[in-house]
C-alpha cells in the first residue's frame, strides 16, 4: 500500500528496465512471497498434524448422527445412553467424535473445542475434540441443509470425572 | 477513393439492419459485445437488488422480512446471477467488443456463433430470472450440494431451473471461448506476432482456454444430477453406489478455476489501463504473461481446498494447501509488476486510475485472507462462516468489479465517442469504496465471531446485532454508489459533447478508429511492427482510413478479412464472413425449446427440438460453401492469399479443435467420475457386472478403426480429383456400426437405476452413441456437399473438419466400449 | 501452435503429475495397504518414488526447453517458456512435498 502511495511522489532518477524487473518482479514478486508462504504453510501443516485423531489409551469414543434438523449422540462407554441435541463428554480427556448422517450433508462444529468436520452420506468422519475444563459449549451444524438450517444447533457439556461416571451409569439428572 | 466514400461503401457492406430488427439479425461483434455488456449489467443490478434484500434481512435479529424458504432462494439466486449471468458474460461482452479492434481486424472468427452464444445466454438467463419472479427459484445454495439438491430433499422444480438454466447459459460460455481462442490465435493484423500481441489479448486467450477446460466438469455434473433427479440414476446416492462427494469434486473442479476465469480478464484490464494512466509501458511484459499462464494452471490444482472439512486424509489436504499458498506467488508477481509500472511512470489520477487503486487495496486484502484460509487448521474454523463470504467478496468485487469499472470508464469514450461532462464518477467511486469496505470488513469480523453463512436470522444474544447493522448500512452506501455510476454512465451516453479520438493517448489499436466504432472497425488492416503501434505512429488511424493498409478495397461487396500464422503473424488465409441472419436467434430459440421441454417434462417435444437443432445446424453450415474455386485473393501490397475454403486448416478446423478440447475435458471428467466412484465411493463393488459380449465389442472396435482410415482415403481421393463418395460410404457404415455397438452397451447395462455402476455405463454408452451418430450425420452432409458440387480438389476445407469428428468419435468409442466390456471379461 | 505449446507444456505437466500423485494417494488409502518394505510402509515408498519421478520429469522438460534445438526461435516465447518451465518444476517440488512430510491416510 505504501509502495502504491509513494509512486505518486516526486520522480527518482530513471533506472534501466532490467534492474527494475529484478527488484520488482524477482525480488518482491517471487522471493518475498515464497519465503513468507513457505513458513506459513509449514506452520499450518504442523498444527494440522497435531490436531489429527490419533490412537491413545485415554481416548473416549462417541458417535454423532445428524439428520434434518437434530443431532443424536451415542456413547461407546455406555451403550444404553442416547442423547438428542446434547453431547456429554468428560473434560480434560481427548474425545473422538464419529460423525455420520442419515440424510443430507451436515457439519459438526463446536467453535471453542475444534474446527468443523462434515457428515457425509455413506461415510464416517472422525473429529478429535477436547474440553480443558467442565462447562457447556455451544455447537452448530455448519453446512447449509435447507429450511430448518437457522436453528440447527446443539450443546456439548463437559463433565468432571465424577459427573462423567454418573452420566455413564445413567444417574446424571438433567439440569445438574 | 476518398476516406468518406470508402466509409460509406464499407458501412453498406457491414452494417446491421436498421432499428430494432437489427438486434435480432446482427452478427457484428460490436453490436453483440454491447448487447452482452448491457444484459450483463442488467443482471448485475438484479443480483445487487437481491444482495440488498439479504442485508435487509440480516440487519436486525429475528428479522421477519423473509422466511427461510424465500431467503434461501434470494441468496442462491444472488450467487448464481453474479457468477453465471454477470461476471462471465461481462468478460465475454468486453472481449467480444474489444478484441477484433485491439488485434486490428474486422470481426471475430465465427460471427454467427457470437450471436448464437448471446441468445443462449439471453434465453437461459431469462429462464432463471423468471423462475425468481414466480417464487420457484433454486434454493439449495449456489453450489447445489446433493443430496440436499436431489429429488428426495428438493422435490420441487426449483433445482431443475438451476441445472437446466445454467447448462443453457454455459453453451454461450463455451461458444464464446472457442470463438475467442480462434480469433486471438488467427484473426490478427498482419505482422502481429505473439510477442506484439496486446496484453489484454493474452489474458483473454488464457481465460478462454480456461473456460474450455474448466466449464465441462460443471456441465457434466449438472447433466448427471439432472438425470439423477428425473430418471433416478443414482450418481450421488451413497446407498446405491453413488457418492455425494463426486458432485463436490466436479463442482469445484469447475468452481476454483472459475474464480480465476473471473479475475484474469480483470487483470488484463488493469495491465492495459494502468500503463496508459502512468504514461509508460508495462513492466515485465513477458513475466506477466508467464504469471497469467501459471495462475491458470495452478488454479486447476486447488479445487479440494473448498472441501477441507469433508474428511479427506490430511496428506491429501496438504497437497491442496500447498498449491493454494503457491498460487499467491504468480498473483504477487503481477501485483508487484503493476506497482513497479507505477514507479516507472508518472501516475495521473483519472477516474479509471481511482478504480484501479480501489482494486489494489481490496484485492490485496482478499489475497491475504485467501492465504489465511489456505492454511488447513484455520479453514476448519472459518469454513462456511461469514468470514468466507467476506473473503470471496473481497476477491471477486476487488478483483473483478473495480477493474471492470476502471475498464468501463476507460473505454466509455470509445463506446460513445463522447467526453465526460458530469463528474459524478469520483463521488460514486468514494461511496462504492467506503460502502464496500464497511460492509465486508464487518462481515469478516462477524464471521470470526461464529456467524455461519446462509442463515436467515439470528438471536440478539448471539452478539452480532451491531456488526450486522453496520454491515447493512455499508451495503446501502455501496448500492447508492453503484446507482450513481449507472446514472453517470447513462448521462454520459445521452448528453456529453463529442470527444476527440484517443482521449487517453493510448498505444493500442482499438483507438485507431472512429468512435463510436464503425461496423467494419478499420477501413484497411494495419501492418504491425511493435507492441505499441499507436505510440510509434500517431497518424496510423488516418492512413488506415485512407485505405493504405491491407484489404482497403470494398469493391467486391464482401465482408472480408484475413488470418495470420499463429506464431509469426504472417498472413495466411483470406476469409469472407457470412452476413446478417436470423439463424442464430432461431437456433438458440429451438435449443431453448429443448431445455424447456426437459424442465417442464414435456418429453414428446424433446426429440422434435433435437431434430430442429440438427436441421438448423445443417442449414447453418450449408450456407457457407462456394460453387466455384475461389482462386488466390489479392489483399493489397502485392500479397495474394488462398481463400479459407481452399486450405487444409480452415478457421472451422481450428474451431473444431478447440471445441473438441472442451468436449474431451467433458469426457475426461466422466471417466474421472467413473474411476472415483469405483475406488472411493462406499457401496462398491456393484451387485452384478456388465455381461461382456466379445462380438459387440469387436464389431465396435472394428468400426472405430475403419472410420478414420476411410476418412483419410476420402481426403486423399478428393485432393487428387477423384470421387470421395465410396470412401464416405465406408466411413458412414463404420460410424453406424460403432453407433450400434455403443447402443447395445447402453441397453444391456445392468439396471441403471439400481446402482451407480450401471448408471455410469449407461451415460458412457449414451455419450458414445451421440458422437458416433453425429459423425455419421456429418458424413451424410459431406456426401450431399459433393453431390451438389461444393467440393473440388481446391475447395477441400470441409473434409478434414469432419475427419476430426470421426477421429474423436472413434477414440472415445474405443474407450467407452473397453471400459464397459473389460471388467466383465477380466473379473 | 508449437510456440503456444512450449509456453503451456510445463504447467500442464505439473497438473497431470499433481493429479496423478493425488489419485495415487487416494487409491492407496482406499485400498488400505499396510505392508512394509525395507522397514518403511509400502504406500509411503510408492508415493516418494512417484514424487522423485515427477521432479525428474519436470527437470528434464526444463532442460529440453533450454535445449537450442527445441527452444523457440522468438526470444519472447523463449523467455516466457523458461519462466513457465521453472514454474512447473517449482510447483512440483512445492505442492507434492507433503508426501515426504505428512502422515498418511488420517
Amino acid at each position: 500500500m505504501l509502495l502504491v502511495f509513494f509512486s505518486f511522489q516526486g520522480k527518482r532518477a530513471a533506472k534501466d528496465e532490467a534492474s527494475q524487473v529484478r527488484v520488482w518482479i524477482v525480488g518482491l514478486g517471487l522471493i518475498f512471497p515464497m519465503v513468507v508462504l513457505a513458513a506459513l504453510l509449514a506452520y499450518g501443516l504442523v498444527v494440522g498434524e497435531r490436531l489429527l485423531p490419533r490412537e491413545g489409551a485415554n481416548v473416549v469414543s462417541v458417535h454423532a448422527q445428524a439428520r434434518r434438523w437434530e443431532w443424536t449422540f451415542t456413547y461407546d462407554d455406555a451403550s444404553e445412553q442416547e442423547t438428542k441435541g446434547t453431547l456429554h463428554i468428560p473434560a480434560g480427556r481427548p474425545v473422538n467424535v464419529a460423525i455420520t448422517t442419515t440424510d443430507v450433508i451436515h457439519s459438526f462444529w463446536v467453535p471453542r473445542l475444534a474446527g468443523k468436520l462434515d457428515a457425509i452420506p455413506g461415510r464416517t468422519n472422525i473429529l478429535r475434540i477436547e474440553a480443558d475444563s467442565p462447562g457447556t459449549y455451544e455447537g452448530t451444524s455448519a453446512e447449509f441443509s435447507g429450511a430448518g438450517y437457522d436453528g440447527f444447533t446443539f450443546q456439548v457439556i463437559a463433565h468432571d470425572p465424577t459427573q462423567w461416571d454418573a452420566f455413564l451409569k445413567g444417574e446424571l439428572n438433567e439440569g445438574s | 477513393m476518398k476516406a468518406l466514400e470508402r466509409h460509406r461503401k464499407l458501412t453498406a457492406i457491414w452494417a446491421s439492419e436498421p432499428g430494432i430488427r437489427g438486434w435480432f439479425s446482427t452478427v457484428n461483434h460490436t453490436d453483440l459485445g454491447r448487447m452482452f455488456l448491457v444484459t450483463a449489467f442488467f443482471c448485475f443490478m438484479v443480483g445487487g437488488l437481491l444482495s440488498m434484500l439479504i442485508r435487509a434481512q440480516l440487519a436486525t435479529p429475528h428479522s421477519a422480512f423473509a422466511g427461510p424458504e424465500i431467503y434461501n432462494q434470494i441468496f442462491t439466486m444472488h450467487g448464481t446471477i453474479m457468477m453465471f449471468l454477470f461476471a462471465i458474460p461481462t468478460f465475454e461482452g468486453l472481449a467480444i467488443y474489444l478484441l477484433p479492434k485491439m488485434l486490428g481486424t474486422r470481426d471475430l472468427a465465427f460471427p454467427r456463433l457470437t450471436a448464437y452464444g448471446y441468445w443462449c445466454y439471453f434465453f437461459g438467463g431469462a429462464m432463471l430470472i423468471f423462475s425468481m419472479l414466480f417464487g420457484i427459484a433454486p434454493d439449495g445454495g449456489w453450489f447445489m450440494y446433493p443430496p440436499l439438491s436431489n429429488a428426495i430433499y428438493s422435490p420441487g422444480i426449483n433445482t431443475d431451473f438451476w441445472l437446466i438454466g445454467i447448462t443453457f447459459v454455459e453453451i454461450s460460455a463455451i461458444a464464446a471461448a472457442v470463438e475467442l481462442t480462434v480469433s486471438i490465435l488467427k484473426y490478427r493484423a498482419p505482422g502481429m506476432s505473439l510477442d506484439k500481441m496486446p496484453i489484454f489479448a493474452w489474458y483473454a486467450l488464457v481465460t478462454a482456454l480456461m473456460i474450455l477446460t474448466g466449464f465441462p466438469p460443471l456441465i457434466l455434473g449438472s447433466v448427471l444430477l439432472e438425470v439423477e433427479r428425473v430418471f433416478g440414476l443414482p450418481f450421488f446416492q451413497a446407498d446405491l453406489g453413488g457418492d455425494s462427494l463426486l458432485w463436490q469434486h466436479l463442482f469445484w473442479l469447475f468452481g476454483h478455476p472459475e474464480v480465476y476465469i473471473i479475475f484474469l480478464p480483470a487483470a488484463g484490464i488493469v495491465s492495459t489501463v494502468l500503463p496508459v494512466m502512468c504514461r509508460t509501458t508495462l513492466l515485465g511484459h513477458g513475466w506477466i504473461i508467464a504469471a497469467a499462464v501459471a495462475l491458470a494452471f495452478l488454479s486447476f490444482g486447488l479445487w479440494v481446498h473448498h472441501m477441507f472439512t469433508t474428511g479427506i486424509p490430511h496428506m491429501g489436504l496438504a497437497f491442496f494447501s500447498a498449491a493454494s499458498t503457491l498460487v499467491a506467488v504468480p498473483t504477487g508477481v503481477q501485483i508487484f509488476a503493476w506497482i513497479g509500472t507505477m514507479w516507472k511512470g508518472r501516475p495521473e489520477l483519472h477516474l479509471p486510475m481511482l478504480h484501479i487503486l480501489g482494486f489494489f487495496v481490496t484485492f490485496v486484502i482478499g489475497g491475504l485472507t485467501g492465504v489465511m484460509v489456505a492454511v488447513v487448521p484455520f479453514d476448519w474454523q472459518a469454513h462456511d462462516t461469514a468470514f468466507i463470504t467476506a473473503h470471496l467478496h473481497y476477491v471477486l468485487f476487488g478483483g473483478f468489479v473495480f477493474p471492470i469499472f476502471a475498464g468501463v470508464y476507460y473505454w466509455l469514450p470509445h463506446f460513445t465517442g463522447r467526453r465526460r461532462f458530469f463528474h459524478l464518477g469520483e463521488l460514486a467511486f468514494a461511496l462504492v469504496f467506503i460502502g464496500f469496505h464497511v460492509t465486508f470488513l464487518a462481515m469478516h469480523w462477524v464471521g470470526l465471531l461464529g456467524q455461519r453463512r446462509r442463515i436467515s436470522t439470528y438471536a440478539p444474544e448471539d452478539g452480532w446485532t451491531t456488526i450486522n447493522l453496520i454491515s447493512s448500512i455499508g451495503s446501502f452506501i455501496l448500492a447508492i454508489g453503484i446507482a450513481m455510476i449507472l446514472i453517470d454512465v447513462i448521462l454520459h451516453a445521452l448528453t456529453a459533447s463529442r470527444g476527440r479520438r484517443n482521449p487517453w493517448r493510448a498505444s493500442t489499436l482499438e483507438w485507431a478508429m472512429m468512435t463510436p466504432a464503425p461496423a467494419y472497425n478499420v477501413a484497411s488492416l494495419p501492418h504491425i511492427s511493435s507492441r505499441d503501434p499507436l505510440a510509434d505512429d500517431p497518424d496510423l488511424a488516418v492512413r488506415l482510413a485512407r485505405g493504405k493498409g491491407y484489404l482497403g478495397d470494398p469493391g467486391k461487396g464482401w465482408r472480408e478479412t484475413l488470418t495470420v500464422d499463429i506464431a509469426s503473424g504472417r498472413p495466411d488465409m483470406h476469409v469472407i464472413y457470412p452476413a446478417n441472419t436470423r439463424l442464430p436467434i432461431l437456433m438458440s430459440a429451438v435449443t431453448g425449446v429443448f431445455f424447456l421441454s426437459l424442465l417442464l417434462k414435456f418429453y414428446w417435444t424433446v426429440p422434435l427440438a433435437i431434430l430442429g437443432v440438427a436441421a438448423l445446424a445443417w442449414k447453418w453450415v450449408w450456407g457457407l460453401g462456394l460453387r466455384d474455386d475461389p482462386g488466390m485473393q489479392p489483399i493489397g501490397h502485392g500479397i495474394e492469399l488462398p481463400n479459407a475454403a481452399a486450405v487444409e486448416r480452415s478457421p472451422g478446423w481450428w474451431g473444431t479443435v478447440f471445441l473438441l478440447t472442451a468436449n474431451a475435458t467433458f469426457f475426461g471428467s466422466l471417466l474421472f467420475g467413473f474411476a472415483f466412484l469405483w475406488t472411493v465411493a462406499p457401496g462398491w463393488p456393484p451387485p452384478v457386472w456388465f455381461a461382456a459380449s466379445p462380438f459387440a465389442l469387436s464389431i465396435g472396435l472394428f468400426g472405430a478403426l475403419i472410420g478414420p482410415i476411410a476418412m483419410r482415403l476420402a481426403v486423399r481421393k478428393n485432393r487428387r480429383g477423384g470421387s470421395a463418395v465410396p470412401a464416405f460410404v465406408v466411413a458412414f457404415l463404420a460410424a453406424l456400426v460403432l453407433t450400434i455397438s455403443c447402443s447395445t452397451m447402453m441397453l444391456r447395462t445392468p439396471a441403471p437405476s439400481d446402482h451407480a455402476y450401471g448408471a455410469t455405463l449407461f451415460v458412457l454408452g449414451g455419450y458414445g452413441v451421440f458422437h458416433a451418430a453425429l459423425a455419421a450425420l456429418m458424413i451424410c452432409f459431406l456426401v450431399a456437399r459433393v453431390l451438389h458440387g461444393f467440393t473440388s480438389p481446391a475447395r477441400r476445407a470441409e473434409l478434414p473438419i469432419v475427419g476430426l469428428w470421426v477421429d474423436y468419435a472413434s477414440i472415445i468409442g474405443v474407450i467407452v466400449l473397453i471400459s464397459g466390456h473389460l471388467p466383465g471379461l477380466v473379473l | 501452435m508449437k510456440d503456444l505449446l512450449r509456453i503451456l507444456i510445463a504447467p500442464l505437466m505439473w497438473l497431470a503429475l499433481f493429479s496423478a500423485v493425488y489419485g495415487l494417494h487416494g487409491l492407496l488409502c482406499n485400498l488400505g495397504i499396510t505392508s512394509t518394505a525395507l522397514g518403511f510402509p509400502l504406500p509411503r515408498i510408492l508415493l516418494v518414488v512417484a514424487y522423485v519421478i515427477a521432479i525428474a520429469l519436470q527437470g528434464m522438460l526444463l532442460l529440453l526447453l533450454y535445449h537450442p534445438r527445441i527452444a523457440a526461435r522468438s526470444p519472447f516465447v523463449r523467455h516466457v517458456s523458461h519462466v513457465t518451465g521453472w514454474t512447473g518444476l517449482v510447483a512440483t517440488g512445492w505442492t507434492l512435498l507433503p508426501v515426504v512430510l505428512m502422515s498418511n491416510c488420517t
